[in-house]
């Protein structure tokens, strides 16, 4: 009992090729001859081996020295050939195994990235040695300085202001003196404040004068900043961020082009939704704390609208120079409102009114308890 | 009777891969990485480029992977490690990230040359096997020095520039010990520069004008004033794309051989170039990345139907002069870091 197929004898080691027929029999002797009948080689099953099985392609007899016999019918099986040779192949094929990977792959990042690998950033973060956050710290109020920011011009009757409400925090709060430290900075871009992971907290000079008839509004934004260190969002956004680059890296990494553009801003989106919660985290933070000094949660609600205000003012201002008349003015209002809907999935800050509405509705839930 | 040839004999390259048959092998594939915890991402590596390579022929040969899963794996592993400590490192510490950016400077020429080089060597067409012999200097010129220039003179240059590292890539590449030629001129990179900006201005006025209209004419219209500015630019952007894409490809193609051996053309054209690459991109954002193995199909056929290959007497004569030893560590390392090129 033997079997004849059709097909190319590949030469070992050069580009020379001939039509050829291989003749297998059932002990696993196979002879390749050419078409003419005369013998080429005359093997036995240690003298060869075969190629990968892929779905759709043939799968050629690679000799011992580096020849090739390759089938002409891409369907053509080896009797030879194990059921470990064609494991892979018939997975790649069966319905149901294919079905379970279309339903895990995406099961699985979706999981990964939404809470396997933030958890596991999270637990790792708490292992990181202090030194870490000092210098990252420390590194990053450098560079700013370099930078974004100028020398404070607030005068000493503006600073002390402040300084007692952030001593307010630090004591009510028992923060650690040597950890937590404020900062002034003039900043071009506006009101603001920030922390970095070291426990520096930095205060622009417009946000003290926006503030300044509002201590309690400028302390519920210091407590949202203490927030951010106390949850030590900036080693954890990090280590987030990291992983999943390399879970994405690893899986999608032979991808390129059109691929890879929406890869790329796919990662961007989950930065920015880490951004979110750790906001979401930091205001929560802010709204537990006031009550202690006696302040309603409310009074964050009063600093994002007087920090929003603030803002639109000035791109207002802005706009006022090309002398638009007041339809367009509303027309742009609402343009602009309806692109801010959609552009909040691209911002590292949750919508400033669901934080306002967050933060009133805490505020009155605090004035039922009282 | 032998395969020989006395004339040359030219013909499209045939791409016989199907979407269907490689989504499940692919998602399969991706299953099977996942469970083994990433170990058998390295099996699956190998069988996805075997199955497009295999795929793939040229005067009915067709190209064949020969990686092992064991070089990929070692490879891998290395380089999955020093990606974790670059990363993390680079992220904890700007002042290091400075040094890791420096190191990253001097190990990158490296990293480029032993990635091209591996996928090069385990690539082979009719048991000969391809390789790269680009030098450390040789890189640093091309992807350091260059680009740099490139920069210094407002841009103005890039197109020579880019000119240059495609035709020092592609002359480096050998088949059977023989050197590509590559002989692009500098001109058709700003030739298709020009077009491609001018399309990109001109098209930008008309969008900005016609949306700007339909925005302001009325509150109704709002929406689809923006919805219209929004697909008007997707369109403009595949279009503008597919001109200096099409127009560099041709060109490549028609100045690329290996003396007596092989010659190259091809015919892509902008338009259809353009509506493959808009529907692959709305393929994998309808399907949340579902269509991605669909797509790499879409995009081969397309590319094999447009280029014809002339095999010339000369090919008959190869020898082999490459082992296949090679570490996979530069290739994956260039994949993690992004820095990896696709060539032709």
């Amino acid at each position: 009992m033997q079997t004849s197929i059709k097909g190319t004898y590949q030469l070992a080691g050069r580009s020379e090729s001939h039509p050829a027929s291989a003749i297998i029999f059932e002990t696993g002797q196979v002879i390749i001859q050419h078409l003419n009948g005369e013998s080429i080689m005359d093997v036995w099953p240690d003298d060869y081996q075969f190629s990968d099985v892929i779905p759709g392609l043939a799968v050629d007899l690679v000799l011992a020295d580096g020849a090739l016999f390759v089938p002409h019918d891409k369907r053509y099986r080896w009797p030879q050939l194990t059921s470990s040779n064609l494991l892979a192949e018939w997975l790649e094929s069966h319905w149901l195994v294919v079905l379970s990977s279309v339903l895990v792959v995406p099961l699985f990042l979706w999981s990964m990235v939404n809470y396997v690998l933030p958890g596991a950033a999270h637990a790792a973060v708490a292992f990181l040695p202090n030194s870490i956050a000092e210098s990252m710290g420390e590194q990053t109020l450098y560079i700013l300085d370099k930078t974004q920011f100028d020398p404070s011009e607030l005068d000493a009757k503006q600073q002390q202001h402040v300084s007692q409400l952030w001593h307010r925090i630090t004591t009510q709060l028992e923060l650690p003196d040597d950890k937590y430290q404020l900062h002034f900075r003039k900043f071009d871009r506006g009101a603001n404040a920030m922390a970095l992971p070291d426990g520096s907290i930095i205060v622009t000079d417009d946000i003290v004068t926006l503030m300044k008839d509002d201590p309690d509004a400028l302390l519920s934004v210091l407590l949202h900043e203490v927030g951010h260190v106390e949850h030590q969002h900036s080693l954890k956004m990090v280590a987030q961020t990291t992983a999943t680059t390399m879970l994405f890296a690893m899986m999608f990494g032979d991808i390129d082009g059109a691929g890879e553009l929406i890869l790329g801003a796919g990662t961007g989106l989950l930065q920015t939704a880490f951004s979110r919660d750790m906001e979401r985290e930091a205001d929560e933070f802010s709204h537990q704390n006031l009550p202690a000094f006696n302040i309603s949660p409310a009074a964050f609600a009063d600093a994002m609208t007087l920090l929003a205000n603030s803002h639109s003012l000035s791109d207002d201002e802005e706009s006022d120079s090309d002398g638009s008349d007041k339809d367009t003015r509303e027309n742009e209002q609402k343009i602009k409102s309806k692109i801010m809907h959609w552009l909040q999935y691209l911002s590292s800050h949750p919508e400033t009114q669901e934080r306002i509405n967050t933060a009133r509705k805490k505020g009155e839930e605090n004035n039922e308890l009282l | 009777m032998e395969n020989g040839l006395s004339s040359d004999r030219t013909d499209f390259v045939k791409f016989s891969g199907k979407s269907g048959e490689y989504f499940k092998l692919w998602f399969v594939n991706m299953f099977l990485s996942i469970i083994t915890l990433g170990i058998y991402s390295a099996w699956a590596k190998v069988r996805d480029t075997q199955y497009m390579y295999g795929h793939t022929s040229v005067d009915d040969n067709s190209f064949r992977f020969l990686a092992t899963p064991m070089q990929i794996l070692k490879g891998r592993i290395v380089a999955v490690i020093i990606f974790i400590i670059y990363m993390a490192l680079s992220k904890m510490s700007p002042a290091l990230s400075i040094v890791m950016a420096l190191a990253f400077l001097v190990a990158f020429p490296w990293l480029i040359i032993q990635g091209i080089k591996f996928s090069m060597r385990m690539t082979a067409y009719r048991n000969v096997r391809f390789s790269f012999e680009g030098t450390y200097g040789g890189v640093i010129v091309h992807f350091i020095l260059l680009p740099i220039l490139g920069a210094i003179t407002l841009y103005l240059a890039m197109p020579w520039v880019v000119q240059q590292i495609q035709q020092y890539m592609h002359n480096n590449i050998t088949y059977g010990g023989k050197h590509f030629e590559q002989k692009s001129s500098a001109g058709q990179y700003y030739i298709a520069v020009l077009f491609s900006v001018g399309i990109a201005l001109i098209g930008g006025a008309i969008i900005a004008a016609l949306g700007g209209t339909a925005i302001a004419a009325a509150d109704g219209g709002l929406s689809l004033g923006l919805v219209f500015v929004g697909l008007a630019s997707f369109a403009l952007f595949g279009i503008v794309n597919a001109v200096y894409q099409s127009i560099i490809f041709n060109h490549l193609m028609a100045t690329l051989e290996i003396e007596n051996v092989v010659s190259f053309d091809a015919q892509m054209k902008t338009l259809p170039f353009a509506i493959l690459v808009l529907t692959n991109i709305l393929l994998i954002v309808v399907t949340f990345g579902l269509a991605i193995p669909v797509v790499k199909i879409r995009t081969s056929r397309y590319i094999a139907s447009v280029t014809q290959v002339t095999i010339k007497p000369g090919i008959n004569e190869l020898i082999n002069t490459v082992e296949g030893s090679d570490s996979a560590l530069g290739e994956e390392a260039a994949g993690l870091f992004d820095s990896d090129l696709s060539i032709i």
